[in-house]
């Protein structure tokens, strides 16, 4: 990862959402993107420029637009045609981005369209959040990491955030994934956790 | 045999999709693979396939169909005759926020101007304060009292095309319970397809998600009431009576929204039933 002082950047074509430049370099806010906070709060995962991506939850293009500069390509699932309208804007700036409108609880509909990837990163405002990751490994290969952004409240709100996110670390480990980190994303983001996870080699 | 978006493939042998960029963006929209039998893709058999001839071309017709794709998917699914709708409602429900919170700041402004000004013991309704208010003040006031005033009437022609269009997409819904508050609903459930799926519990407290979820959390009583307390039906019914008016209606919606979305035609026979069962639950208490 790429940084300036204490502010992580990336290198790729700006004005994406009048993010700040630095030296050259695109600014990736923590208090915007869960995964800036996590490479702020924890380790995170070492972007590497020969990467494939499966990023569920894809939204704005934001954070998609951030890992892209780093990684060989991004396959962004998004569900709503809001959020798909300016993703496919950033899809046309660049050419790492391929843009697919499915849900990512039915991987079976973008199955034929996606390979194998090192990293799939989950960051979706639904109450089945670790059913929809173990449903995408698939498409990890072994090694591969899963991140996974925990919106605690969009489980169950009447749950105790750290009650949803030990529930949700024993749903990934006991389906044989290895919980590698798992820190929660404060100050950035409140109630958001994030699980690093590495899919063994059998 | 696994099919991709370029081709099929089955025992190491690729058979590429033939078609123009139309039947391929169908293709791409259409197909499903189970996740059971899967085997991931692999970009080097399409180069085998001739689909491509390199990573680099792949993923860029890759991308070009994926975009046509979801921009036609985006078409589709704005094309429905509830997406303006759902704007119109929202719109017209933040002017209204809008000429509350500057009616408002704009009398605050006026009070300090006309230190002998008082609203108490007089009853003038909001919109002739702000008249006097345009009519009198001098300046940015003025104005501003006169901006109010025209979107106060811009409201008035919005609320009028709401209630139409509301009219044509959800004509049971509206007939029930008013194109206004059908708008209101759809608004809230976010379409007309998500509010047909909706149990009649759940549109009897639609819009009331504080109440309803402060019940859940803590030992608060249950909401009786959401969005269709607007409605006279239920606000001019009887106290004790109220809560059930307010479920039987909510029945009667959630039929209503189902014809709507499915048959898109007012029902004359399910109407005047509906409408005589509502009633008849709201006289039940009357001597």
């Amino acid at each position: 990862m790429i940084w300036i002082g204490d502010v992580l950047v990336s290198q790729g074509e700006g004005g994406v959402y009048n993010e700040r430049i630095l030296g050259g370099a695109r600014v990736w806010d923590p208090h915007r993107s869960k995964m800036s906070a996590l490479y702020h709060v924890g380790t995170g995962v070492e972007l590497t420029p020969g990467m494939r991506v499966l990023y569920l939850g894809a939204a704005n293009g934001t954070t998609v637009s951030h890992v892209a500069d780093y990684v060989e390509v991004v396959y962004a699932v998004e569900f709503a045609p809001r959020p798909m309208q300016d993703l496919l804007e950033v899809s046309r700036r660049r050419r790492n981005v391929i843009p697919i409108m499915a849900d990512g609880a039915r991987p079976e509909q973008y199955a034929p369209l996606v390979e194998s990837v090192d990293l799939l990163y989950q960051d979706v405002a639904q109450p089945e959040q670790a059913g929809i990751a173990l449903r995408n490994c698939p498409f990890l290969k072994t090694g591969g990491i899963l991140v996974l952004m925990l919106k605690t409240r969009s489980v169950d709100v009447r749950k105790a955030p750290a009650e949803v996110f030990q529930d949700t670390l024993d749903a990934l480990t006991s389906a044989g994934l290895i919980v590698q980190e798992s820190v929660w994303l404060a100050p950035y983001h409140h109630d958001h956790a994030a699980i690093v996870c590495k899919k063994p080699v059998l | 045999m696994q099919s991709y978006w370029f081709g099929d493939v089955s025992d190491g042998l690729c058979k590429l999709f033939i078609g123009d960029s139309n039947a391929l963006i169908d293709r791409v929209r259409s197909i499903s693979s189970s996740m059971d039998s899967f085997i991931p893709l692999e970009w080097e058999q399409a180069v085998l396939c001739g689909a491509c001839c390199g990573r680099i071309d792949y993923l860029a017709r890759l991308q070009a169909v994926c975009i046509a794709a979801a921009e036609r998917s985006i078409r589709e699914q704005y094309s429905g005759k509830d997406a303006e709708l759902l704007q119109m409602v929202r719109t017209l429900d933040e002017i209204d926020t809008v000429i509350n919170l500057l009616s408002e700041r704009a009398a605050e402004w006026y009070l300090v101007r006309h230190p002998a000004f008082s609203r108490k013991y007089r009853r003038t309704p909001a919109h002739v304060l702000v008249k006097t208010m345009s009519e009198k003040s001098k300046g940015a006031l003025g104005r501003v009292a006169g901006e109010i005033e025209q979107l106060a009437e811009t409201r008035t022609i919005l609320a009028k095309e709401v209630s139409a269009r509301a009219n044509d997409v959800m004509p049971n819904t509206s007939a029930l319970i008013g194109g206004l508050v059908a708008a209101r609903l759809l608004s809230h459930a976010g379409g007309l397809l998500l509010l047909s799926r909706l149990p009649a519990s759940a549109i009897q407290v639609l819009g009331a998600r504080t109440a309803l979820f402060a019940h859940l959390k803590t030992r608060s009583p249950c909401p009786k009431h959401g969005i269709i307390f607007q409605h006279r039906r239920v606000h001019n019914a009887p106290r004790e009576v109220r809560g059930k008016v307010a479920r039987v209606l909510a029945g009667k919606l959630a039929i209503a929204v189902r014809l709507d979305y499915f048959r898109g035609v007012a029902d004359p026979d399910f109407l005047d039933a509906a409408q005589e069962r509502i009633d008849a639950v709201g006289k039940r208490s009357e001597p």
